[in-house]
């Protein structure tokens, strides 16, 4: 089994590698399309189902500065699947190099545990936790340019910052009770 | 809703009731579906219809034709047409049973229209007498049956009427809005007038005509099942964009065409499995101890159930090779399942209804 | 919250005995006048003296007596309707279960008024409801049924005290529900009804309710209250309902409307409406007259009139009217809130958190506009509803950042102090987040300038609620909003590359945190983050830097103001040594930098080594940041050398740096609306030898 490492390789001159892993493939494909045409420097998508991933592709992968979790909240196979993903990540993964983008919580914001677990999960492994609305363009857009914030910053190409300094701020954080404020 | 008085207080004679029926069909069909079907009909002079296009609203449409009704001295037989071609137009508002013909005796396959239709009204002629039938040959080749019942003594109920459509020298009829009651004699009927020794449930419904037809007809893209892997299109797309477990999604797309074929799928809309087997969870030994079957129903519900299986199990949401239980819709032309444990074969639990 | 009830419960049944009893009477003697003037109705006078004088316990098996009253009565409403008074006896007698709860269904549902139903009769049956003997099938009757007839009930004043307890009713019910919901939902199989209530029930406690409920659901009860309803509209066919047409009317309209766009039906405002329509029997039963509010039009009106408004039937409507926000604000009726804030929270939660189609397609644009409203009404008010805050913090959780932004973040600006150890965490840095987390301070500080002035200790965290935080606690959440603000800025300005509009909002954030002390008399004093200040610093327009000075000038004074409070007063707060000695630092290097062409700055954490320095090749790089060679400054230097030496060929910039013509440049500065510098000059520079502690400063300029 081989486990992805975030400086393996070099990375290439003026480009970033992320990779977006989605179990349903639904996601996926408009926006890596979308995080291609909206970014100035060159980005490079690499798309997968699970990890790990296939061997054969070693030699020809750049080096992944960013990996995202693309969870579906109306299925559980997309948190399951997930989950089992992440032992195939190096832990220097986590720091600042892997984030969560939840779809559909607005579909499922009725199954409440879910979407607790998801935080649990981000908070655990101090992750940004972003959403999206990716049933209209201007949502997955809008998906890809905050990727691309964070992309950015990850491979380096933001001068003075580092994912790590950047996650300090925008990793998730478990609030003790979500839905009330605690003040009753 | 004024004017149902004002023609109830007229005149009251044999017209009446026709016109009463023609009122309350008139009323049941869209505004802008009306005018459609009545330049189909054929009963109006250009006169009337281009008088009828100007009308703005339904209200006075309804009134118009209901005058014109008085004026032309239509009858029931006139307004069953009409209504035929309004469902006929809008097949899509009934739900269909598919029913499939056996037995066939030696000249079934000589059975033209006039034969049928003479066979078909003589047998109810001989069995019920007040029935209203009627029988009209679609552009596509279809013959449409239209069945108003009476029962007892009562006139014929022309606003439940029952509908058949046949196409000639196919094993197949789709009737809709039949009531238990009058499927015995009907389906009698017409195996009597197609010359076949049986008939029995096909186990497909839908609301989509022309898709229940398809799939039992095969008229939709056929699969060949090859042993070679087609290639799979290339999809064109950035350089930049690039998948990682690019094997197993072909593969997987390969079944799901080896399951569904490539083009365009009749629209079925459910799929129902009534499950009659016995409970098996090893973590729930109360139910699973239980001696008489667990029963319950699962439906699967799309507007285009075979296509989103497939899609289903292209994306990987399903995992392929898909159950034999969902792709053998396509293949047995069936929606409707019943599945018990006595099937002896083990690859699949399904077994035939005894129909 | 059971034994309350029952304990007023019975207060409430012995006083209002009497009054009952006497309407009672009273209508029994109406009967019997009218039996005098007609005979025919003497079955039906004979049916109602027995519901009301029947025995408790009489049996209704093989009751032919009772068999044959009820049918009479049963046969006047469906014909005619009942009379109020008829109204109230039948009531009482079912919701009283004098005879057991069999009858109480039958006749629940012939409970057809011709005219209105009297207040009390409602109430008592409420009242009656809170025993808890009434089956729980008849108890959603009741409800339905007090739904149906809402509009006719003649007077709402005694009605609208016991919402609460109505809403807790129906909350109690669902609870009810919820446990057995498995035995209901079983037994009745899935009820419209049952549903409707348990997805109100889910909006507010989503996590007791499992079930998965459609997400819209079509009108609960619309098809349970179609009995009543098609015997009123028969009624009034017959031109024997006194009310009527506007109540039918009104039927008939929601239902067009609703099956049409039922979809959006919580975006729309609704009118503002009466919620009786009868001006006869209205003062019979109340003791006052009330005035509609619909028929307000202007300021002074409602402020005449103001003892005595009648709020509109449905409490949405209040948002877009700017005289109901006026009432509201001045009157704070409880009930009044809890209506709007009970239907507001309803209608947010439905468009925008259990939505089918994303919200993000067709209805956008009515989206857009309900928020916009709600969010002119909230300035208005100058506060947040209860309901858009709840909505808020569950939103928030899912947001993508995007979605609706502008409104978004003005709602959020608008929300309450929230208690310390809560985090809102965005990833998505914009001058419009920032811009509205200085709002949101505003607000807080403002609120606190207000409602602390009296009591220091305990403050209201709204204005109409009873809710207290204490100034510490206050203080605490204010530091925390500081603080995050502060990180925030200092990344985004990284991630930014110093983006000088963004560096604008983050300044006038701190334009904000500076004065907290002097301007909202908070004890509390924060500095800037050295992400912010040094961004600030070294900006290359002279705007920023001229607002840094401002801010630092403005630190001084507030922190000159708290030492010599602590001076005076013994309570006074206390600002910790590390404050002083982080603003002695960005002040001493602020002066070395500017006006003594030194980087040298001890004591700080940020130390630049010289070899470092001299590696970058620029020529005495301790000058580059004076006022001559700042980059924001340079272009005035040129400027100024140009007008103080027209004839000189070589420019050299140095030459300011003379006593004199550094003093001209100075005043030229000053004369170009740099006010900011100018004050932090006035302050800092000439009057050397004023410390702020005791800690050495190192800034005793000189001006060379």
């Amino acid at each position: 089994m081989s486990v992805l490492k975030p400086f393996s390789k070099l990375p290439n001159l003026d480009t970033a590698s992320i990779l977006l892993v989605e179990n349903e493939e639904q996601v996926q494909q408009g926006l890596a399309e979308a995080l291609v045409e909206d970014s100035a420097q060159a980005v490079n998508v690499r798309l997968a189902r699970s990890l790990p991933l296939p061997l054969e592709n070693e030699k020809t992968r750049p080096r992944i500065d960013l990996v995202v979790f693309i969870l579906n909240l109306t299925s559980d196979k997309s948190f399951k699947s997930a989950n089992e993903s992440l032992k195939y990540l190096d832990p220097g993964y986590f720091l600042g190099k892997v984030c969560f983008m939840v779809t559909n919580a607005r579909y499922a914001s009725g199954n409440m545990g879910r979407l607790d677990a998801v935080r649990k999960m981000a908070a655990s492994l101090h992750c940004p936790l972003l959403f999206a609305e990716v049933q209209s363009p201007e949502g997955v857009t809008n998906a890809a340019r905050r990727l691309l914030t964070i992309l950015k910053v990850a491979s380096g190409l933001v001068p003075n910052t580092s994912s790590l300094y950047l996650s300090n701020l925008t990793r998730c954080t478990k609030p003790p009770d979500i839905d009330q404020p605690s003040f009753d | 809703m004024v004017y149902v008085f004002s023609v109830d207080c007229s005149i009251r004679n044999m017209n009446d009731s026709a016109k009463r029926s023609l009122q309350r069909l008139l009323r049941r069909i869209p505004f802008r579906m009306l005018k459609t079907s009545l330049d189909k009909w054929e009963r109006l002079t250009a006169e009337q219809r281009r008088a009828i296009d100007l009308t703005p609203t339904k209200r006075d449409l309804i009134q118009e034709i209901l005058s014109l009704c008085e004026e032309n001295k239509w009858t029931e037989k006139h307004i069953a047409e009409l209504q035929m071609i309004y469902v006929a137009e809008n097949s899509d508002q009934d739900m269909w049973h598919t029913y499939q013909l056996v037995d066939p005796d030696d000249d079934a396959r000589s059975v033209d229209l006039i034969q049928f239709k003479e066979q078909f009204k003589s047998h109810f002629r001989e069995v019920q007498r007040n029935v209203f039938v009627k029988i009209r040959k679609h552009t596509d080749e279809a013959v449409w049956i239209r069945i108003a019942w009476g029962e007892g003594l009562s006139p014929p109920n022309n606003l439940r009427a029952s509908y058949v459509v046949h196409h000639l020298q196919t094993p197949y009829v789709y009737v809709s809005s039949l009531s238990s009651k009058h499927k015995p004699l009907l389906l009698q009927a017409l195996a009597f007038s197609t010359r076949h020794r049986g008939i029995k449930d096909a186990n497909l419904s839908g609301r989509k005509l022309t898709a229940l037809r398809d799939l039992l007809m095969r008229q939709y893209q056929h699969v060949f099942t090859t042993k070679f892997p087609s290639p799979l299109k290339e999809q064109n797309q950035s350089p930049l964009i690039e998948k990682e477990q690019s094997g197993p999604s072909a593969k997987r797309h390969r079944m799901a065409i080896e399951a569904f074929g490539e083009g365009a799928l009749p629209a079925i809309q459910t799929a129902v499995y009534k499950l009659e087997t016995k409970f098996k969870d090893p973590t729930n030994e109360t139910m699973t101890e239980r001696d008489e079957p667990f029963r319950c129903a699962v439906k699967f519900s799309s507007t285009n159930l075979l296509e989103s299986l497939r899609s289903c199990a292209s994306s990987g949401i399903a995992s392929t090779p898909l159950t034999p239980l969902l792709s053998s819709i396509p293949l047995k032309g069936r929606n409707y399942f019943v599945i018990t444990d006595n099937a002896p074969s083990a690859c699949s639990q399904m077994s035939q209804t005894k129909n | 919250m059971a034994k309350l009830v029952s304990l007023s419960d019975s207060d409430l049944s012995a006083s209002s005995e009497e009054s009952v009893s006497s309407r009672i009477h009273r209508s029994l003697r109406l009967a019997e006048q009218e039996k005098r003037k007609n005979e025919a109705e003497k079955p039906f006078v004979l049916a109602l003296k027995y519901f009301s004088e029947v025995e408790v316990g009489t049996p209704v098996v093989g009751n032919d007596e009772f068999e044959n009253h009820l049918a009479q009565v049963e046969k006047v409403a469906f014909s005619k309707g009942l009379s109020p008074e008829a109204v109230s006896v039948m009531l009482e007698f079912a919701m009283s279960l004098r005879m057991g709860s069999s009858p109480c269904a039958r006749v629940l549902k012939c409970l057809i008024p011709d005219s209105v139903v009297p207040q009390e009769a409602v109430f008592r049956a409420v009242v009656w409801l809170s025993v808890g003997k009434i089956p729980i099938s008849t108890q959603v009757l009741f409800i339905k049924w007090v739904l149906t007839v809402f509009d006719m009930i003649d007077a709402k004043d005694k009605l609208r005290a016991i919402y609460g307890f109505i809403f807790s009713f129906i909350t109690d019910e669902n609870l009810v529900c919820d446990s057995n919901a498995f035995k209901l939902l079983g037994k009745a199989g899935r009820q419209p009804y049952l549903l409707h209530l348990l997805s109100l029930y889910k909006v507010f406690c989503p996590e007791l309710v499992t079930l998965s409920i459609p997400s819209r659901m079509r009108s609960g009860f619309k098809n349970h209250i179609s009995p009543w309803k098609s015997a009123l509209m028969a009624l009034q066919k017959r031109g024997s309902l006194q009310v009527a047409s506007s109540i039918s009317l009104n039927f008939t309209l929601k239902n067009k409307t609703g099956s049409r766009k039922r979809r959006h039906r919580h975006l729309e405002l609704p009118e503002l409406s009466r919620v009786t329509n009868t001006g006869v029997n209205t003062e019979q039963t109340s003791s006052r007259k009330l005035v509609p509010l619909v028929q307000i039009q202007s300021f002074e009106q409602l402020l005449k009139n103001m003892h005595q408004i009648e709020l509109p039937a449905q409490m949405g409507s209040l948002l877009g009217s700017r005289l109901a926000l006026q009432y509201l604000d001045c009157v704070q009726d409880e009930s009044a809130l809890l209506r709007l804030n009970f239907w507001l929270g309803y209608a947010l939660h439905e468009e925008f958190l259990f939505c089918t189609d994303g919200g993000a397609g067709q209805n956008a644009e009515e989206a857009l506009q309900f928020l916009n409203k709600l969010l002119s009404a909230q300035q208005f008010l100058q506060e947040g509803f209860h309901s858009s805050d709840a909505f808020l913090y569950k939103f928030l959780n899912i947001w993508d950042g995007s979605l609706l932004r502008p409104q978004i973040l003005g709602l959020l600006s608008n929300i309450p102090v929230i208690p310390s150890s809560r985090e809102c965490q965005n990833e998505k840095l914009s001058c419009g987040l920032i811009e509205c987390l200085n709002n949101m301070l505003l607000k807080w500080l403002t609120w606190h300038s207000v409602y602390a002035l009296e009591d220091d200790l305990d403050i209201s965290l709204h204005s109409h609620t009873s809710i207290n935080i204490t100034l510490s606690g206050f203080k605490d959440s204010v530091m925390d909003l500081v603080c995050f603000v502060g990180r925030l800025a200092s990344v985004g300005l990284q991630l930014e590359g110093c983006h000088s509009l963004l560096l604008s909002f983050v300044l006038d954030f701190y334009e904000t945190v500076c004065d907290t002390f002097l301007k909202f008399g908070l004890p509390l004093v924060v500095m800037p983050p050295p992400g912010v200040f040094y961004p600030a610093m070294f900006a290359t327009d002279p705007v920023s830097l001229d607002r840094l000075a401002y801010i630092m000038n403005r630190y001084k004074m507030n922190l000159t103001s708290a030492k010599s409070q602590e001076k005076v007063t013994s309570h006074a707060f206390h600002i910790s040594r590390q404050t002083y000695q982080e603003f002695n630092n960005y002040l001493a290097f602020m002066v070395n930098c500017l006006w003594n062409s030194s980087m040298r700055c001890p004591e700080t954490d940020i130390q630049l080594s010289e070899e470092l320095l001299a590696k970058s090749g620029v020529p005495q790089p301790w000058m580059r940041f004076d006022l001559i060679h700042h980059p924001a400054f340079m272009m005035y230097a040129v400027e100024f050398h140009q007008k103080c030496w027209p004839g000189r060929k070589d420019m050299d910039l140095n030459s300011i740096k003379q006593a004199k013509p550094w003093s001209w440049y100075l005043e030229f500065l000053f004369t170009q609306g740099f006010g900011g510098l100018k004050d932090f000059f006035q302050n800092n520079i000439s009057r050397p030898g004023q410390e702020l502690d005791s800690a050495q400063s190192k800034k005793q300029p000189l001006v060379s």
